[in-house]
């Protein structure tokens, strides 16, 4: 073990083992990776389409009140289970990440293979908000840390917080007005009116329409401080939530 | 010490192969292969005979599939549950530790065609249902999307769960005896999700509400698809078998340590 730490080791080349078992090790890996793609794209998948789902769907529900309140928070919460996972188990620092490009590949597949060329919504009308920079900072802050603490706190609230300004290069372009009829819409607003959906009439969308309690401006950071405060909750929520379904234990009778 | 444990493992190797993935690969290959078919039918006859159910193409077209597929479903999952059962290992304290290892890597094979099932389920036919419902007024509680979604792609991922639960418990020395908590979770779980859909229809129907797809209505399938999570336990579990079958020097050699 000392011999490593010594400058001399660097020079003996590394010769891994080849042999079968580590064909063997080889091979679960590539089973896990496969299974852990699949079985996040869909459970996660589920999760948020059934929780913020109509946000995510419909460019007209991406306001500024509840969008960043409610994506950050419903989002965390499979990443921090599967970093519970995978972090302290395997030092694998890849937890977040994994869980949320899995959510992109199935909301993407989706959106484009049955709102788009099954049903005819346009692609630009049913674009899915991107967590990945938020999941890339949660795995650096626990990578770095090692400690669900921080990354409860810092971790948490970082991932709320960049939400918004990440998605805003994808979305900001529909936010353009446009006269229509003689008043004023968004782009956003007008796919809306455009592409009938049957089932979502203008008043159903859970969206921002001002009250006299408002000071107009901040409805952006005073929604995405909210969900970081949530968010530094919702954390050790699902740390331990994922924990609980990593366990070992064994019943006698069903 | 390695080089010998190299030449036995490969001499044994020509024996019986430890990771054998061809029924992995067939398991993928029909799961997709099926699911890209009824894709390309409900684009056909989505629109040529699923917006009114009450017109007699609706009957040929979608109510036949679901007249099929439930018993075929009930059928399948009776009939894989009692194969697996019947040609279980009656006596584990036979099993070799290569014939343990080789069960184990079959039982990673299952659930990832599990997981495969659980995608075009959970993620894909589901929010598929998502757009259906904002093309159609529905009339009906079986729409061609709930005839997929619900009727075809949620018994199949369940079944799957079932098969993966029984290979492990048939073949596999370690969960023979008693119940693997998170195994328990994995298998019964989504299966929890076909109840539930009976709860949601009901719901629909009697309380017709416009179509927030993030309804509370909706929130219990969200419950039981966390339960997939579950597969934390069983993978770990499996690591521990592998961990302890190829022994101190295999996990030597492959880490090094």
């Amino acid at each position: 073990m000392e011999d490593r730490m010594t400058g001399k080791s660097l020079d003996i080349p590394a010769r891994p083992y080849t042999g079968e078992k580590s064909r063997l090790s080889r091979a679960y890996d590539y089973l896990i990776l496969v299974l852990a793609l699949f079985l996040f794209i869909g459970s996660f998948h589920l999760h948020v389409a059934l929780t913020v789902g109509d946000w995510d769907f419909w460019q007209d529900w991406k306001d500024r009140q509840w969008w960043p309140l409610i994506t950050p928070l419903m989002m965390i919460t499979f990443p921090a289970a599967v970093q519970a996972v995978l972090w302290p188990n395997f030092r694998l620092p890849l937890g977040a990440t994994l869980c949320i490009s899995c959510l992109l590949i199935g909301t993407w597949i989706t959106r484009f293979f049955a709102y788009h060329m099954w049903n005819f919504f346009p692609i630009n009308e049913v674009l899915p908000a991107t967590m990945l920079p938020s999941a890339l900072v949660l795995d650096a802050i626990l990578m770095l840390s090692n400690s669900l603490t921080v990354t409860s706190i810092f971790g948490g609230m970082a991932f709320a917080l960049l939400f918004y300004p990440t998605n805003w290069p994808i979305f900001g372009m529909f936010h353009v007005p446009v006269e229509y009829g003689g008043a004023q819409l968004t782009v956003a607003d007008l796919f809306g009116f455009q592409y009938i959906r049957a089932g979502t009439p203008e008043y159903l969308r859970i969206i921002e329409r001002g009250t006299l309690r408002t000071y107009g401006q901040y409805a952006t950071p005073l929604s995405a401080f909210c969900s970081a405060l949530l968010c530094t909750l919702m954390y050790p929520l699902w740390w331990y939530l994922g924990k609980a379904f990593a366990t070992t234990k064994y019943v006698k009778n069903i | 010490m390695s080089v010998t444990t190299e030449v036995a493992g490969r001499s044994r190797a020509e024996v019986e192969k430890v990771v054998d993935l061809r029924g992995m690969w067939i398991g993928l290959a029909v799961l997709n292969g099926f699911y890209l078919i009824v894709r390309i039918y409900e684009q056909i006859y989505g629109w040529r005979a699923g917006l009114d159910s009450f017109a007699p193409e609706f009957q040929t077209y979608w109510m036949s599939i679901l007249w099929t597929e439930i018993p075929l479903e009930l059928i399948s999952g009776i009939g894989l549950a009692g194969w697996l059962w019947k040609t279980r290992v009656r006596d584990m304290s036979t099993v070799t530790p290569r014939q343990e290892m080789k069960a184990i890597a079959d039982n990673a094979a299952w659930l990832v065609v599990y997981a495969a099932a659980i995608y075009w389920g959970a993620s894909f036919f589901t929010e598929q249902d998502g757009t259906w419902h904002m093309t159609v007024i529905r009339d009906t509680d079986f729409t061609p999307s709930h005839i997929i979604e619900f009727y075809m792609s949620y018994p199949i991922y369940s079944i799957m769960a079932i098969g993966c639960f029984f290979h492990a418990k048939t073949r596999i020395p370690y969960f023979s005896k008693g119940y693997s908590i998170a195994y328990l979770i994995v298998s019964i779980g989504p299966f929890m999700i076909i109840p539930n859909v009976g709860l949601n229809e009901w719901g629909h129907t009697f309380w017709f509400m416009e179509e927030l797809f993030v309804a509370p209505l909706h929130w219990g399938f969200v419950f039981f698809g966390w339960m997939a999570l579950g597969v934390f336990g069983v993978v770990i579990q499996l690591l521990l078998n592998i961990h302890r079958v190829i022994g101190k020097e295999g996990v030597e050699l492959l880490t090094g340590a």
